[in-house]
């Protein structure tokens, strides 16, 4: 399974905010358990929505810079409704404060309009380098996978960045 | 027996946990709804964490008179009557009507409950 | 991918706490692309574990007679993360329970190590869903069977946690009604 829970980026101003889409599709795997009578969302994966379209906004910004991005916290979190299979949630989120390795942003979900999930999340972003030296060269593979990634997710913004 | 201040500051931080909103912004007249940002969800949090707080239980219907607002002999079109304001008030002597009496919406009706309700709902429980 | 993100029940006690372990593994499908050279827990991950087990332990205080759903993270911290070959607990107790839901706070350790902690607002199904079901009852009860919560549960009084009787017609063998389930020895 991919673990993408952004199918495309439509919007991302880079250091402000991010728009990004998930469409929830019968066909995921989990939903056989989440429920068998009636498959929604996972409230967590409206959570991992925000915190990756948040994750990708950060490696934009700083230009793939730290190669790990994680939620550290989430606070506040609401999970107002259900998000059922064919439907599509939109997700935002729009930076509220940085420092060297922690952003915190506030973030949205919404499907045809109405609020699905809000909460405002910090993200931890760091190389495993900082730890150990040696590590360095895996954060040069994770930095290329996902740059490969953000290609899929945002095809025309990874070409106009390379225009620039 | 704790003085209104007290009472102001412990519904403020409970307020300000339950919603995440800066301190300053919950103000005496703010609304939970409409300034506060509050949903139905985080009722359930701000009733736990007054509950813990003051050591008070709270049942359901004493903040959120359901039973009141869905009622046919009290409710017509969309609109609370004469009869079920003041049962309204009867259930609710700690929130102040007066804005809710000019235009009885039912569903403005949880929209207006203020910080300055919560604060005399808490006053009336522990002074009983 | 399945949607089962506790292993097993360690400890329950009805009304009030729970145990259960979580192993990280590098097999599992989320470490494909999170992230591929350097497989990692994804917190959000984690934090369903630990709604599952404080999700479980306040649909067991109402007999399992109604489904809880996540409304609310009212706060999450996490201190450091989780690896394959890693093996987490996540301990839920409960704050407080009223008939709309319950707050669950939930501890996620490492070892001896507090991984992460957060505070669960649960609300019962009634109040969310509009009357829907969301499990078959006999798959719901192979579940709950496979997480150990009727080996190692306990009510407040220390007496063994039986299949509530709505639950026992589901039952298909394995843990027979009538008898209470052998007590595990601690390993």
């Amino acid at each position: 399974m991919r673990f993408t829970l952004v199918d495309r980026i439509l919007e991302l101003e880079r250091g402000k905010r991010v728009a990004a889409v998930k469409t929830v599709s019968l066909t995921e795997d989990y939903l056989v358990d989440h429920f068998p009578r009636f498959p929604v969302l996972p409230g967590v994966f409206m959570l991992e929505a925000m915190t990756q379209a948040s994750a990708w906004l950060i490696r934009v910004t700083d230009d793939f810079a730290h190669s790990m991005v994680m939620l550290k916290e989430a606070r506040n979190v609401k999970f107002a409704d259900f998000v059922v299979p064919g439907k599509t949630l939109h997700v935002s989120a729009e930076i509220k404060s940085r420092d060297e390795h922690t952003t915190t942003l506030a973030a949205h979900g919404s499907v045809d309009g109405e609020s699905k999930v809000s909460g405002r999340l910090v993200l931890h972003h760091y190389n495993l380098a900082d730890t150990d030296p040696r590590d360095a060269a895996m954060d040069q593979h994770v930095r290329q996978d996902l740059r490969k990634m953000l290609g899929l997710l945002w095809p025309e913004g990874v070409a106009s960045q390379a225009a620039v | 027996m704790q003085t209104q201040e007290e009472i102001l500051s412990k519904v403020q931080e409970a307020l300000v946990e339950a919603l995440g909103v800066d301190d300053d912004e919950v103000t005496p007249d703010a609304t939970l709804v409409g300034d506060l940002g509050a949903e139905s969800i985080d009722f359930l949090d701000i009733v736990f964490r007054l509950e813990k707080a003051f050591s008070i239980k709270i049942p359901r219907d004493e903040l959120f008179p359901e039973d009141i607002l869905t009622n046919d002999e009290y409710v017509q079109d969309g609109r609370v009557n004469e009869a079920g304001v003041a049962k309204l008030a009867e259930r609710m002597p700690f929130a102040d009507l007066s804005k809710f009496k000019e235009n009885p919406a039912v569903q403005d009706f949880a929209n207006q409950l203020t910080v300055s309700d919560m604060c005399r709902y808490v006053e009336n429980k522990l002074a009983a | 991918m399945r949607w089962f993100w506790i292993d097993r029940f360690e400890e329950l006690v009805s009304g009030q706490y729970a145990v259960a372990v979580k192993n990280v593994s590098a097999a599992e499908p989320q470490m494909q692309d999170h992230f591929a050279s350097h497989p990692v827990m994804p917190t959000s991950l984690i934090i369903e574990g630990m709604a599952q087990t404080g999700g479980l332990l306040v649909s067991e205080y109402n007999d399992f007679q109604e489904r809880v759903v996540l409304a609310k993270l009212a706060k999450s911290v996490f201190h450091c993360y989780a690896m394959p070959g890693d093996t987490l607990h996540y301990r839920a107790t409960i704050q407080q329970i009223h008939k709309d839901g319950a707050m669950v706070r939930v501890t996620s350790h490492l070892g001896e190590r507090t991984q992460g902690e957060v505070d669960l607002f649960f609300a019962h199904l009634s109040d969310r869903a509009h009357g829907r079901e969301l499990f078959e009852p006999s798959q719901f009860l192979n579940w709950l069977k496979a997480v150990r919560i009727f080996h190692v549960g306990r009510k407040a009084d220390g007496s063994p946690l039986r299949i509530p009787p709505h639950l026992q017609q589901h039952a298909s063998g394995g843990i027979r009604h009538s008898e209470p389930v052998p007590s595990q020895t601690a390993s």
